[in-house]
């Protein structure tokens, strides 16, 4: 017999290997596939926050959608309050914006930035990103009126521009 | 004579010495014989020794606080108020399991750094050693260490435990394509929920411990392949040869003793911290992770990198890239340092200086990440120990 001819017995080696390998493989893929959930438990991603009226103009945190809904008269937006970087919850933090030609800080605004506890980035109150490593603005979400009874709702899995307004009449 | 046993713990002879070593299953480990420098207290602070012992305790206090311990969202953080005061104890099993864990990243990390400094990972090309793999083997065990602290500190669901699950996983999710599944496979959905506490709670008492035995049993039996220590090859003859039973056994005994002790006095100046109950809708501030991982956390808020109009979040660079980089030159060290065979087992040989000075610097560089970690307050400011932190509001 020609020695570079595998012999049979070595032949039949190789295919249980094989398909003891293919087997074990399977089985750990199995294995994987189900811990990929195939129900979602999760909260449910359109939730009602509440009439309009309730909203002062600026900045208000919604505790259970993690949104800062923020008015200016009839129009709203609600902007996400999970940082881009992490996911840690942002809070809004007063600061003074001094007048250039005002040293003596009479003329001082204060104004609204939101600050990430986690990394320490910061973000303008309309949700673009300043300082620290956050790598995009906060994500705003779709704002629509419920018609049953007049709500805001807020969809998390609705992901919008930043230029997006809901105006209520 | 009287009858005696057939193995003896005090050896007469050498064949008295061989015959424990065969007859007893705890001994078996041992070779008849030691050089009296491997008994050394240095250069080895018998580290492996001690982490061993730190994961003998961790198991011992484990065992109790699993009979405890509640794996469900609703009832794991009053089952850890419980345990910290109502069973009997319960602070003083949960103190020495949580600063056994502390201690036992701390030992492993040193372990490693005394078996860099001293070389102890190259052959000195005497018989058929393969001293590289059980410095893989060894810094396999470290990723394990930590990961098995890491899950554990998951498990009481305060608020410390929760945002740390939090950033943790937003830096899997940080990875392009990737992420987002191995994310969900990781926490068992798309909010760190029930599924997130089972997961790591199977992975904290079963899947972790016994990789971390499986691999403490590898290591110990390629010690024993290799020779013993390394500062002990190419010792040849009697001399300097002492039974290692009773002498390794007292040693380790001692060891043992002292490492208890140490756990024990810190176990009641140490109380363990218990936060507020998980609040999945406000991090506290200032948010930090464990100790081990504060270099990390600076590195990931400083990598948030742009590349023209693509921004690289610093979770990906920082949180994934960067460690797993380092892991991986940290293992295949064995394969880069290319030192003569002289310098094996010996502390700062000449001939490694330069990589003993880059592997130091490596060392101080994520010491002081840590501890600039340690001194960060609310919002990320960087306050000095006698500065005093501003108040922040803890509740909206």
């Amino acid at each position: 017999m020609d020695s570079a001819q595998p012999d049979r017995r070595s032949v039949i080696v190789k295919l249980g290997v094989a398909a003891g390998g293919a087997a074990l493989a399977a089985q750990a893929g199995i294995v994987l596939r189900s811990f990929v959930p195939n129900v979602s438990y999760d909260a449910p991603t359109r939730l009602k926050i509440g009439l309009p009226e309730r909203y002062a103009d600026g900045l208000t945190f919604q505790p259970d959608a993690r949104v800062f809904v923020a008015r200016a008269g009839k129009r709203f937006r609600a902007l996400s309050a999970v940082c881009t970087h992490l996911g840690c919850t942002v809070h809004a933090e007063a600061v003074l914006r001094p007048d250039a030609n005002d040293p003596d800080l009479r003329l001082a605004t204060q104004i609204f930035e939101l600050s990430c506890p986690c990394h320490g980035s910061r973000y303008h109150a309309d949700g673009t990103n300043i300082s620290g490593p956050a790598p995009r603005p906060l994500a705003a979400y779709r704002l629509t009126l419920a018609p049953d009874d007049g709500q805001m709702v807020v969809d998390l899995g609705d992901e919008v521009e930043a230029s997006f307004r809901l105006e209520v009449p | 004579m009287a009858r005696r046993r057939f193995w003896s713990l005090r050896p007469a002879s050498l064949q008295d010495a061989v015959q424990a070593v065969w007859a007893n299953l705890l001994l078996h480990g041992f070779p008849a014989r030691m050089l009296t420098t491997s008994l050394a207290w240095l250069p080895t602070f018998w580290l492996g020794t001690v982490s061993w012992v730190l994961f003998v305790v961790l198991l011992l206090s484990g065992l109790p606080l699993m009979v405890f311990y509640i794996p469900s969202v609703g009832d794991a953080y009053h089952s850890v108020e419980d345990i910290e005061y109502v069973v009997s104890f319960g602070w003083w099993l949960r103190a020495m399991h949580r600063l056994a864990a502390h201690l036992m990243v701390t030992s492993t990390t040193l372990h490693l750094v005394r078996v860099f400094v001293t070389g102890s990972y190259k052959n000195s090309g005497a018989g058929d050693q393969h001293r590289e793999w059980n410095w893989v083997i060894g810094v396999a065990m470290i990723a394990a260490t930590v990961l098995l602290s890491f899950t554990g500190y998951l498990l009481p669901w305060d608020q410390r435990a929760y945002w740390a699950v939090t950033v943790a996983t937003g830096i899997v999710s940080s990875t392009p394509i990737a992420g987002a599944i191995v994310r969900e496979v990781l926490i068992g959905g798309r909010a760190i929920g029930q599924a997130t506490l089972m997961r790591f709670y199977v992975l904290h008492i079963v899947v972790l411990p016994i990789a971390v035995a499986t691999l403490f049993g590898y290591h110990m039996w390629r010690v024993r392949k290799d020779g013993g220590l390394a500062s002990g090859d190419g010792a040849e003859g009697e001399a300097g040869l002492v039974h290692a039973i009773p002498r390794v056994v007292g040693r380790i005994a001692v060891v043992t003793l002292a490492t208890l002790l140490v756990v024990t006095v810190l176990a009641v100046l140490i109380p363990s911290p218990l936060e507020g109950p998980a609040n999945t809708l406000v991090t506290p501030n200032p948010a930090k992770g464990p100790w081990y991982f504060l270099w990390l956390q600076e590195i990931v808020a400083d990598t948030t990198l742009g590349l023209g109009p693509l921004r690289i979040n610093g979770g990906l660079i920082g949180g994934l890239i960067l460690p797993l980089a380092l892991g991986v030159v940290l293992a295949g060290w064995p394969w880069i340092d290319r030192s003569p065979l002289t310098s094996a087992g010996v502390a700062f040989a000449r001939e490694r200086r330069v990589q003993i000075a880059v592997f130091m610097f490596v060392v101080v560089a994520v010491a002081a990440l840590t501890v600039v970690g340690l001194l960060r307050g609310p919002s990320w400011a960087f306050f000095w120990p006698w500065q005093a932190w501003p108040l922040v509001p803890t509740r909206f």
